[in-house]
């Protein structure tokens, strides 16, 4: 093949070369104007963010220029920073450096690592566009505890894989509890010491979508290709289409279910029951989950779960170790209180809607572990700054939203879009209200029925398919975050929450609320895809709203093809 | 004397060069360039390729119940 000049040329402003607008052509060079873009960055209304990408990759022909400060810091602290404890993290992980070389094996044997981990610094990029200031720095620590806890969690799925030790069962194999990634981290708070636990699609199927959506998609289709319905919820294909694809690390000799979300994650339990061919242990959560009837039916199924453990590995539970992680991330669940308690009563709120949703989620599914205490200290430190000096951390907003119901993962940063395009800003969503439970660790009694409760109020069961009394809750919360938006999530394939559509159109009728609906696939790109997304909030912005966007090159692009 | 002040002049002038390779490199986005482009083609010609175990000969039969 030729590659003439001309192509070289093309390909040169394709990737590189930002076109002027015309207005921009025509208007005469300002030097002053120029240096102050320079120190502080543009104003919110001349950024011009949509004119940065790659075609429809969304890639871009250069990172933002945030200002001076703002984009030092982003690359010292948040590029550079990131990149550097990525490594530094696969070592302290990994045991050493050697560690490096299990990653190495890692990366090439599974799709969802190989493909998908290594654009990590993309998903900083989506997820902060536009960002500025203390949200820049509140919301990247965020992140970056999200990607450290991602790499402890596949080390030691690495190292302890008997498929990249040639079969062989190892010290950690036999030391990890497997489990599924809606079943709490906080069940083995009394085996800490001894084993670990990870979940099994937490890091191969949740967090990957988030980083890059394109590697789920074969899993989905995996799952179809044996003959699978298509039409459960997109989530438990992509859970059980890895055990298809053969493309789950072996880290575990047992496996400890749940049926949460939904009957879509008994299907998944079964599945894996047949792929895995090993103990398992599910532990179901009943739909009507507050019914004062089945409390002690849950809480048994937490002994049991907890007797299946001592059986299986021959040690006993800790009391002491549970009440030691259950103590601390109690901690956790205070400062999630106080940042409730800013983001609900103050414009100093200084987390992006998304930062707030994926790192709450993310944590309180996960547990108690070293790393969320360490980002809490860093963005205490940052909102009590903003809170003490009334920085106003988005100051472009015109309306604050809640989101309810459960995310587009593949566009979990449409948020980070809607503020810098509408000036919506996403105050608190669904996700982030979920698992809302002390633990009391005064006695065995306490500490079962609140672990129990906590387990209820799981995702998507508390306040999606957990009963319509719940789901109604989100005029409470809306009151109490003083919102004037719903953005309404809607998942097409979710059986439980398209069975309430109707209450919530005739609810948002009668209160006469303002609420966008936005359908999707949850993981799956290919049913709704962004664009689509964000022509729904255009339309009604401009049809119903009457507003004008604060950035119009935002309103139409294509991000088809982009992570 | 002069030897260290050079060494040390020779060292700062070299993290100057590498800070701003690695400024260019996040500035223009070369890294999300070379992942997209080069990368991840890679990858997912390898992983399409790649010999995986038939999971579906898994024997599936009843197990004793777990108490």
């Amino acid at each position: 093949m030729k590659i003439s000049f001309k192509d070289v040329k093309a390909k040169y402003r394709e990737l590189f070369v930002v076109e002027k607008s015309p207005e921009e052509k025509n208007k005469p060079f300002d030097a002053k104007k120029a240096v102050k873009d320079f120190w502080y960055g543009k104003p919110h209304e001349e950024r011009r963010l949509g004119d940065l990408y790659v075609g429809n990759t969304g890639l871009y022909k250069h990172r933002e220029w945030r200002g001076f400060m703002d984009t030092m810091y982003y690359f010292n602290m948040i590029w550079l920073y990131n990149y550097a404890h990525m490594v530094t993290d696969i070592m302290k992980y990994g045991d050493g450096p050697k560690g490096v070389f299990e990653f190495a094996k890692g990366t090439m044997r599974y799709r969802w690592m190989g493909q998908t981990y290594l654009t990590v610094m993309h998903w900083f990029d989506r997820g902060l566009e536009g960002v500025r200031g203390d949200a820049l720095k509140a919301s990247a620590w965020h992140y970056r505890g999200m990607v450290s806890e991602t790499i402890r969690q596949f080390m030691r799925m690495f190292e302890a894989d008997k498929k990249l030790h040639g079969g062989e069962e190892n010290e950690l194999w036999k030391k990890t509890i497997a489990h599924n990634e809606t079943l709490s981290g906080n069940i083995f708070y009394g085996w800490r010491d001894q084993l670990d636990d990870v979940a099994l699609e937490m890091i191969p199927y949740f967090v990957s979508v988030h980083v890059n959506n394109h590697t789920v998609l074969n899993y989905i289709d995996a799952a179809q290709s044996i003959g699978l319905p298509a039409d459960p919820c997109p989530m438990c294909q992509a859970e059980y289409g890895l055990f298809v694809q053969d493309d789950y690390p072996d880290y575990s000799p047992v496996m400890l279910t749940s049926n949460e979300a939904c009957d879509g994650s008994v299907a998944t339990s079964v599945l894996q029951d047949w792929f895995l061919n090993r103990p398992l242990y599910a532990m179901p959560q009943p739909m009507r989950y507050d019914d004062p009837l089945v409390q002690e039916h849950c809480q048994k199924e937490i002994e049991g779960a907890w007797k299946f453990i001592e059986e299986q590995f021959g040690i006993k539970m800790d009391w002491d170790q549970y009440v030691k992680h259950a103590q601390s991330f109690n901690k956790l669940t205070e400062f999630e209180w106080e940042k409730w308690d800013v983001a609900a009563n103050t414009p100093y709120y200084p987390i992006t809607g998304v930062a707030q949703a994926l790192y709450r989620i993310y944590y309180s599914q996960d547990g108690d572990r070293p790393i969320w205490h360490e980002i809490d200290a860093h963005v205490k430190a940052i909102m009590d700054n903003t809170v003490k000096n009334k920085i106003n951390c988005f100051p472009k907003t015109r309306h604050r939203a809640i989101a309810w119901s459960c995310a587009p993962l593949y566009y979990s940063h449409w948020c980070t879009w809607a503020y810098n395009c509408w000036g919506i800003n996403t105050v608190i969503n669904m996700d982030s209200l979920m698992f809302d439970q002390y633990l009391r660790t005064d006695t065995y009694e306490h500490a079962l029925e609140d672990l129990s409760w906590f387990n209820e109020k799981a995702p998507m069961r508390a306040m999606a398919v957990g009963g319509h009394e719940h789901i109604l809750s989100l005029f409470d919360y809306m009151e109490r975050f003083n919102c004037d938006m719903v953005i309404m999530y809607d998942q097409l394939q979710c059986k439980g929450m398209q069975g309430i559509h109707g209450v919530f159109e005739d609810e948002f009728r009668k209160r006469n609320i303002h609420a966008i609906w936005i359908p999707h696939a949850l993981p799956d790109k290919r049913t709704v895809s962004r664009a689509e997304i964000r022509d729904i909030i255009n339309d009604y912005m401009t049809t119903v709203m009457r507003e004008e966007p604060l950035d119009p090159t935002l309103l139409d692009f294509d991000d088809s093809m982009s992570w | 004397m002069k030897t260290i002040g050079k060494f040390f002049f020779k060292l700062i002038r070299f993290a100057v060069i590498v800070y701003g390779i690695l400024f260019a490199v996040f500035y223009f986005d070369l890294d999300g360039k070379f992942l997209y482009y080069i990368w991840e083609p890679f990858m997912i010609k390898r992983f399409d390729n790649m010999k995986r175990a038939d999971t579906l000969k898994t024997p599936y039969t009843m197990k004793d119940n777990v108490e």
